[in-house]
């Protein structure tokens, strides 16, 4: 049984002119223990997509879906405080900028400590004490601390960048999620430091058989970390297939701009040749084409691309596409 | 090609105040020279802390070096001469949407450095204007938009735009590619190359994408701790790296490393 499994997601801003789709019919599935990584520009709509899983998209956004289940429970019939008690136990989120998101004002132990609920402990209350901060430290540990005894003292701003999304995915890891949301777990972080948090999270996915969601904007970053890839533009979905199938036979013209305008991954190109890539900028919400968004980019777009394309399947390799790269294969 | 750039035994460091036997003098950048061609790139690399972007600072005058010259053109750089330098040497930062000023038109934007270091008239001003932004891919009609108007690519572009308006020589890139989405930033890679080609511009790349260093340098320098452990033609460095703070650089990145 899948783990997770959405079915046309739509995500729809209302305003007093006109209704926006954010996220137009994007389909989700996750099986248990799979890294799933999900990749698109800014403005792809992949942390709405965050946010709607864990539900704390506010009023103004409206969530529609034709099947958005959470192992067999449909997450939109429940009342708030059904899919919270559900969901606050099963997944678990850490977030882009790891300092902003803890607080300033407390040290790392105390807000460790409150990420622990007291069912997990056992015994009188004397007992207790004692018991969290041994679970305070082997979280710690969990996560490649071994200081502990220092940074359960030190408030945020003490503490580098990555030893806070560290103590992010310690706090994450306090309830013992089945699955992970990382929203760009490594942005504006340096490349030894990004290697380090993508080492500690895949460590985490074989160890303790956690799944986990890997949102980002860069393609040739996830392919080393993730088994399974949901490519996304402008709100609406592209392609999704195995790591494989997406970087070495990319069917969508998007994916495959995507993989091209790479340095890294085509070593064979020669220095300073032009890179390909696909003309124009990312279009705005308030301005989106009908139809394929990427039409207006899109080198291979023709009349057709005025209606939005249905997903096609090719083993398993699923395009949004009425022209898929596949005659060139 | 002779030379455009020079820099000799240029080094900065800071003193801790405190009493006198208390003293301290940290050094953030070991004394370092090197020398650009026009035409070529040279990629500095190193981890956070190395002293990239503090030499990135000293080179445009950002900040007052320690000891050290710099040469242009054979001529020596004064470090008092900000007009000078800022005429020669241009730097575009990482994060455009920061470093444009939000209250003021793009016109208003460009024209500050034309008002300050050359002598044409409005017109001329503005004409010279209309063609930068043409050049780095914009509509000459965009310099009476304010930079909230525009994307996160358009916005490097114009600080592109400010960086080549005083036809500059050299033009320092402080990971100036990092936060751009991927397909726009081959774009941007794409404008760098015809630009330098175009104008003979230098470029000094600070990044630590291996991928676009590869791809764009034709020299590089790698940082540690302030001093520098490796140099030489980029794909000697990067197919054969010697120093292990080089190799640890291109493990992380998971830059597969075969020979030609």
């Amino acid at each position: 049984m899948n783990l997770l499994d959405i079915r046309n997601l739509t995500i729809e801003l209302k305003t007093t002119n006109q209704n926006i789709l954010a996220v137009d019919r994007v389909s989700l599935s996750m099986k248990e223990g799979e890294v799933r990584g999900l990749v698109g520009e800014s403005g792809s709509g992949k942390s709405l997509i965050a946010q709607a899983i864990i539900g704390v998209l506010d009023d103004k956004w409206h969530v529609h879906a034709d099947r958005f289940h959470w192992r067999g429970v449909d997450l939109l019939r429940l009342s708030f405080e059904e899919r919270k008690a559900l969901l606050s136990k099963d997944i678990a989120m850490i977030f882009q900028e790891p300092m902003a998101c803890l607080d300033p004002t407390t040290t790392i132990g105390e807000q460790l400590s409150e990420a622990i609920s007291s069912k997990q402990l056992s015994g009188f209350f004397w007992q207790k004490q004692k018991q969290r901060t041994s679970a305070i430290i082997k979280l710690l540990h969990k996560v490649g601390i071994k200081k502990h005894t220092e940074c359960i003292k030190s408030y945020p701003h003490q503490l580098t960048e990555a030893l806070c999304q560290r103590v992010m995915i310690a706090i994450a890891l306090a309830r013992r999620p089945i699955l992970l949301i990382a929203d760009e777990p490594t942005a504006a972080m340096e490349s030894v430091n990004q290697g380090q948090i993508f080492r500690l999270l895949s460590s985490l996915n074989q160890l303790k058989n956690m799944s986990i969601l890997l949102i980002s904007h860069d393609l040739e970053n996830i392919t080393h970390w993730a088994n399974t890839i949901t490519v996304m533009y402008s709100g609406q979905f592209v392609e999704a297939g195995t790591t494989e199938q997406i970087s070495k036979k990319p069917l969508h013209p998007y994916t495959k701009a995507l993989v091209d305008s790479s340095p890294k991954s085509n070593l064979q190109l020669p220095p300073k040749s032009r890179l390909t890539t696909l003309p124009g900028s990312i279009p705005i919400l308030q301005h989106l084409p009908i139809g394929c968004r990427l039409g207006p980019r899109c080198p291979r777009a023709q009349q057709a691309c005025v209606k939005a394309p249905n997903v096609t399947s090719f083993h398993g390799h699923k395009v949004s596409c009425h022209f898929p790269m596949k005659e060139i294969r | 090609m002779t030379t455009l750039l020079e820099v000799k035994e240029l080094y900065k460091s800071y003193k801790t105040k405190g009493y006198w036997y208390h003293k301290k003098t940290i050094d953030v950048l070991k004394p370092l020279s090197f020398c650009i061609e026009a035409y070529k790139t040279l990629a500095i690399i190193g981890e956070t802390g190395s002293g990239k972007s503090t030499l990135a600072k000293l080179l445009v005058g950002a900040e007052m070096p320690s000891g050290g010259r710099i040469f242009l053109n054979g001529q020596t750089l004064k470090n008092s001469n900000f007009k000078q330098k800022c005429q020669h040497i241009r730097i575009i930062f990482q994060d455009s949407s920061t470093t444009l000023n939000p209250s003021l038109t793009i016109l208003q934007l460009l024209d500050e450095p034309l008002k300050l270091n050359t002598e044409l008239s409005e017109k001329e001003r503005i004409e010279l204007i209309r063609i930068t932004l043409q050049k780095v891919g914009l509509l000459g009609d965009h310099m009476n938009f304010y930079p909230h108007m525009f994307s996160g690519g358009q916005k490097q572009r114009i600080s592109l735009a400010r960086a080549i308006i005083l036809k500059p020589q050299v033009i320092i890139l402080d990971e100036a590619l990092a936060s751009l989405d991927p397909s726009l930033r081959a774009q941007m890679i794409n404008l760098l190359l015809d630009l330098q080609e175009q104008m003979g511009l230098a470029y000094i790349l600070i990044s630590h994408n291996l991928g676009i260093v590869r791809h764009f340098s034709d020299e590089l320098l790698v940082l540690s701790q302030g001093s520098v452990v490796e140099r030489g033609k980029t794909n000697d460095v990067i197919n054969n790296p010697k120093h292990k703070v080089t190799r640890k650089l291109i493990m992380t990145q998971g830059l597969r490393l075969h020979k030609k």
